[in-house]
């Protein structure tokens, strides 16, 4: 599924992603926050899971557990 | 409106300097340069702070300069040992005054791991490398640069010994609840060249304020044997909050670690949290702390220390521990964190 959270400040995109991956395996994440590069990545090493960057703005991610 | 317990880093002066600079200022102040029987005393008072940050600092009298503006130290100190054939090597987690200097100037950012560290290059002669003692919002050491070629400014603190080697050195006399508008700038390199427009290109600004410079020594002197006095109570403290976080909250990212951290320092992160609204909730509920998350700058960007980490930067808490925050003070703190929390991710 696609989640766009473009005009959303931090922490909104991250808490709307880990809610999308109960029920998603694959999210794709459309976000211009600032923010969101630095803390997808401390969310993914913290939970476990893993994305693949895209471009500045696009992430896909994929639940690990 | 209840008492506020503050972990922000902002400190007040140190009660002793305090009063020096009431009665300082409430005296009028004499020329130190003059020779009238109040200057000599001025002079006296002056000669006897540079020896407090000789001792303390160590450094030797004549590299002392004092500046009235700290973060102009930061200009002074590189640009001033900077020459045509040099590369500027920093990290990724100093402060935003290195990377403004190194923008004007040839150089390269050193990346850090989620530990801090990172690799010192080996340099030629006429490099120059950066080296922050302590880092101002995690407590984590910097790399000390031994085998570096080049020259080395330091952004010091006077709670981390000089490195043997090095060039220049600022410490803004905040770090240790000082007056603000004193740094003091030490320069060892006799290769120093003021970068500014300038008379005599061996002398930095020497615009300063000799009550603010006396009240800095007074409030280094009693800093220092507080800090010593007081350190293992503070780790304890540091401590008991980092077990807390790692066994009571879910989710949280601590920065470094208190076996090589400082232990007045603490940076915390909490996953799925709204750090504003943490910090409004929380100084509602009498406590006053700092946080590096994006939405409480000013400029709406996330700590850059953090994301060089590689650390969360929302939900981001800082504080700073002194000898008299009482172990209740933080058992109560941490109880209304952790409910706080709860309430917010829910």
């Amino acid at each position: 599924m696609e989640l766009d959270c473009r005009g959303m400040r931090c922490p909104i995109p991250i808490i709307k992603l880990a809610h999308a991956l109960k029920t998603e395996a694959i999210v794709r994440l459309l976000s211009d926050d600032p923010a969101t590069l630095p803390d997808i990545t401390a969310w993914a090493r913290m939970t476990g899971n893993s994305f693949t960057r895209i471009n500045n703005e696009t992430f896909d991610v994929k639940r690990e557990n | 409106m209840g008492s506020v317990t503050t972990f922000q880093s902002e400190a007040p002066l140190h009660p002793a300097a305090a009063e020096f600079l009431g009665d300082a200022f409430a005296r009028g102040w004499a020329d130190p340069s003059k020779i009238h029987q109040e200057s000599r005393k001025v002079a006296l008072l002056l000669n006897e702070a540079k020896e407090v940050y000789c001792q303390h600092l160590a450094l030797r009298h004549e590299q002392i300069n004092f500046l009235g503006e700290p973060s102009l130290g930061f200009h002074l100190g590189i640009s001033g040992l900077i020459t045509n054939d040099s590369t500027l090597y920093h990290s990724a987690v100093d402060r935003s005054e290195v990377f403004a200097v190194a923008s004007a100037i040839r150089s390269e950012v050193l990346p850090v791991d989620i530990t801090g560290q990172y690799s010192v290059p080996t340099g030629t002669q006429s490099d120059l490398i950066t080296y922050q003692s302590i880092n101002g919002e995690t407590g984590i050491p910097g790399v000390v640069p031994n085998n570096f070629a080049g020259k080395v400014f330091i952004e010091a603190s006077p709670l981390i010994s000089l490195p043997q080697k090095w060039s220049s050195a600022l410490w803004d006399a905040r770090s240790w609840n000082g007056p603000e508008g004193l740094g003091i700038l030490g320069i060892a390199d006799k290769g120093w060249v003021n970068p500014l427009p300038h008379n005599d290109s061996r002398v930095t600004p020497g615009s300063f304020s000799t009550p603010l410079a006396i009240a800095g020594a007074i409030a280094l002197e009693n800093y220092v044997s507080d800090f010593n006095a007081h350190e293992s109570k503070i780790r304890a403290l540091n401590a008991k909050i980092r077990n807390f976080l790692l066994t009571q909250i879910d989710d949280v990212d601590i920065a470094g670690d208190l076996e090589t951290a400082l232990p007045h320092l603490l940076s915390f992160s909490l996953l799925y949290v709204d750090a504003q609204l943490l910090v409004d909730e929380l100084d509602k509920s009498g406590y006053a702390v700092d946080s590096g998350s994006a939405c409480n700058s000013l400029n709406m960007q996330p700590s850059h220390v953090l994301a060089a980490m590689g650390l969360l930067t929302h939900g981001n808490v800082r504080m700073s521990l002194r000898a008299d925050h009482s172990e209740m003070e933080i058992d109560k703190f941490l109880s209304t964190l952790k409910d706080l929390v709860l309430k917010i991710r829910h």
